[in-house]
């Protein structure tokens, strides 16, 4: 059975990365819901979120396959009720009728959301949550015409708060001293 | 001191104490050629004739040395003829590192002439690669490239080096690298694991030892072969686990897989306890998935975390170096004796020996046959020579019938299959191992595959010993067609020329026999001459290889004709 996964990989923040990264996924015809990639709290180390939808079984051995990249510092996979996860949706609400911004405005605001631009004949409603917040606001909003509608890919942390120490060998070889070779810092 | 990016790329390679590269020139890596020139008596360069021959000679080359081989091609098509190459190394753990010149970095993107996106190409068939845009970056990514390529599971890197990088100056200094951020080869034993495996072998009537290529990378041979005596287990080799024990080992008891023996693949579902050392559950060793092993725990040793559990689940997961992991079993594994498991052993290879064997190795009429050849080349070289074999019926022959005296001794494509493997790569082994005999058993197909390295191995003088097994056909496809497509052959056979001549032509001595009075006598003359030898020999045309697995089935389905 198919089930929705947050993969998260540290990696160095490199051209090609996210080339290696996702050939491991295309290769098994696995199809990316949604992919971020942003900076994290070590400098030179970007974070990717991929989330896919695949078997329990698939998503361990790729999760093995991504995690031997030599530019992934660390990657684990995590299921919805692990996780705080947010999307934001950006939706542009027909507004040509000037009598119903309130209510729109007023709507929004009552589902957590912001009016964040406006033109003559459209406003921006502004949404973070996760997906089905998003997806329900829009509903909601779908009376009035929506002129086009974005969401951002999935942003996730662990609701456990461990860390793992990044930046040096997870194992203790023999042949690694402690005077490991940082590529980005040079 | 202030040297070029090309100098250094050299500087680098000397660093690291490469010897001999094999490779063509071409435009993107001409400044990295002309500093050759000043470097010809501290660094041998081959010049191939292709440049799938170069990377497949570096392949031959690291086999033989335990070190990187390594090549180096122009861009553009320079680049795309590495490509099978560095495909076929990364499925068999071949540590290699592949240069590449590229166009400057103010051009790329533009579509310059002879620009092809070598990083994108290769990136599903590397370990790494990076392409290097300022000659600064050149010492420390060519130490990167070699650690890189050498250490864990190996495999092939490719450095991409712009024109502009080649030709700016640096101030070079060596470098050499302890470890790299976030890349541990060396995972840490668990050392629960290792005890929960000496548990199982100890509870185990009927243990079986699967020895892949991992055991020769990690040169653990002899911890394997005590591990086997002390607790009596029977020792079956994957195809590039071939050579790792003396085929007239006691406890050896053959090849798995497709066209391996009968025993090990017949009693790997009667087995309880398959203890998998560096090996990978290829399907062309398991078979049909969910009828491999049916009985047996699993103990996976294995350098690569993503192969554990990738194809066939561990019951006992050794994510750590062969070596390292079986000399902590060692210290804990008490003597066994399984006197009644090893006679099982002993009457398959009765039955395979008088259904098969005899038959194929001492043939009394028709054609000569492929495993009378190997059989023949086995006894005349005591099992001492490097085998290299490429790809097809020739291949498994060559598998099954030399008994390997020396570890190491086995070079052939196997995770790729890649036709036109063997001369090239027999070359590089040849220079890498030059005290060595080094046969190669190649088919007429393959042969026609990368032919034109026959003047590498002239111009060289590499003493390579090259036997093409002529049968006329595509002999694998036409034996499948035979089998399992109501023998209509399509496209299998082969109108050759004259193998004799050509060879003549490219200056290497050769002789064709097609007699089975003659065949001693050819065989003695090629081993025993001085350079390179081709011996033409011709073959029964439809002989099939068997015991066979068909593709699909149970390895306990395996049959014997
Ligand atoms: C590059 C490449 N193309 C096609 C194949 C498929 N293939 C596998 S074996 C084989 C036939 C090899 O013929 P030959 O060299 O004459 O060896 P034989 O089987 O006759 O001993 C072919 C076509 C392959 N493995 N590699
Ligand atoms: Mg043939």
């Amino acid at each position: 059975m198919e089930r929705l996964y947050t993969i998260s990989a540290y990696t160095e923040n490199h051209p090609g990365v996210l080339h290696r990264l996702t050939a491991t996924l295309t290769r098994r015809k696995i199809n990316i819901e949604s992919l971020t990639v942003s900076e994290t709290e070590h400098r030179g180390i970007s974070r990717f979120t991929i989330v896919v939808r695949t078997t329990p079984s698939l998503i361990s051995k790729i999760v093995k396959q991504i995690d031997r990249i030599i530019e992934v510092v660390h990657a684990f996979v995590s299921e919805d009720n692990d996780l705080i996860f947010r999307e934001i949706g950006l939706i542009r609400v027909a507004a040509d009728d000037k009598n119903k911004r309130p209510e729109i405005e007023e709507l929004a605001h009552r589902h957590g959301a912001v009016v964040t631009y406006a033109t003559d004949s459209s406003l921006i409603v502004e949404k973070t949550g996760e997906e089905d917040d998003i997806n329900s606001l829009f509903l909601l909003l779908e009376p009035y015409g929506i002129r086009e509608f974005i969401r951002s890919g999935r942003i996730a942390l662990r609701k456990s708060s461990e860390t793992r120490e990044l930046g040096s060998p997870s194992g203790k070889g023999e042949d690694i001293g402690a005077a490991t070779v940082d590529f980005q810092q040079r | 001191m202030e040297i070029s990016g090309s100098e250094a790329l050299w500087r680098a390679l000397l660093n690291e104490g490469v010897e001999m590269v094999f490779g063509y020139p071409g435009g993107a890596i001409m400044p990295v050629y002309d500093a050759l020139y000043d470097f010809a008596d501290d660094i041998k360069h081959v010049l191939v004739r292709h440049e799938q021959g170069a990377v497949h000679a570096a392949q031959g080359y690291a086999r033989v040395q335990g070190r990187a081989g390594v090549c180096m091609a122009t861009s553009g098509p320079g680049a795309t003829n590495l490509v099978t190459g560095i495909a076929d190394a990364m499925l068999d753990s071949v540590p290699l590192v592949c240069i590449t010149g590229q166009v400057s970095a103010d051009l790329l993107g533009t579509d310059a002439f002879q620009e092809t996106d070598v990083i994108g190409i290769t990136i599903p068939i590397t370990k790494w690669n990076y392409q290097v845009t300022t000659a600064a970056e050149i010492p420390e990514i060519i130490a990167k490239a070699f650690y890189i390529a050498q250490r864990g599971r190996p495999g092939p890197v490719v450095v991409d080096i712009t024109k502009n990088a080649q030709l700016e100056m640096l101030d070079f200094e060596p470098v050499s690298i302890q470890g790299i951020k976030n890349f541990d080869p060396n995972p840490s034993l668990n050392i629960e694991y290792v005890e929960q495996a000496v548990e199982a072998i100890k509870e185990s009537d009927r243990p079986m030892i699967l020895c892949g290529h991992g055991v020769l990378i990690s040169q653990c041979e002899s911890e394997v072969i005590d591990l086997a005596e002390r607790a009596d287990i029977p020792i079956a080799c994957t195809l590039h686990g071939l050579s790792a024990i003396p085929s007239g080992h006691s406890k050896y008891v053959g090849m798995l897989g497709m066209h391996g023996n009968y025993g090990p693949n017949l009693l790997t579902n009667e087995s309880d306890l398959l203890i998998a050392i560096g090996m990978r559950f290829d399907d062309r060793v398991t078979g049909k998935l969910d009828k491999y092993g049916i009985k047996a725990k699993v103990i996976h040793i294995d350098i690569d975390a993503a192969e554990i559990d990738k194809n066939v689940a561990a019951t006992i997961p050794i994510n750590a170096d062969a070596k390292t992991a079986l000399q902590a079993m060692l210290s804990l594994v008490e003597k066994a004796e399984r006197p009644e498991w090893f006679a099982r052993f002993a009457e398959c290879a009765e039955k395979e020996f008088s259904t098969v064997i005899d038959a194929e190795t001492n043939p009394t009429e028709g054609g000569i046959r492929m495993a009378e050849v190997i059989s023949r080349v086995s006894e005349l070289t005591g099992g001492e020579a490097i085998l290299v074999a490429d790809v097809g019926q020739h291949q498994m022959m060559s598998a099954r019938y030399y008994k390997f005296k020396y570890s190491n001794s086995w070079i052939t494509s196997g995770g790729l299959g890649t036709m036109g493997f063997a001369l090239p790569a027999s070359l590089g082994a040849k220079a890498g191992a030059p005290e060595r005999k080094v046969v190669t058993v190649i088919g007429d197909g393959c042969f026609q595959m990368t032919i034109q390295e026959l003047g590498t191995i002239a111009q060289q003088n590499l003493a390579v010993k090259i036997i093409i097994l002529n049968n006329n056909y595509l002999g694998m496809v036409r034996q499948w067609q035979e089998l399992f497509f109501e023998k209509r052959y399509s496209f299998v056979e082969l109108e050759n020329p004259d193998f004799v001549k050509i060879s003549e032509g490219f200056g290497v001595e050769a002789e064709r026999v097609s007699t089975r009075d003659g065949l001693m006598t050819s065989l003695k003359r090629m081993l025993d001459s001085d350079g390179p030898y081709v011996l033409e020999i011709v073959c029964e045309k439809e002989e099939n290889v068997f015991p066979m697995v068909p593709s699909g089935a149970s390895v306990s389905d395996i049959r014997l004709e």
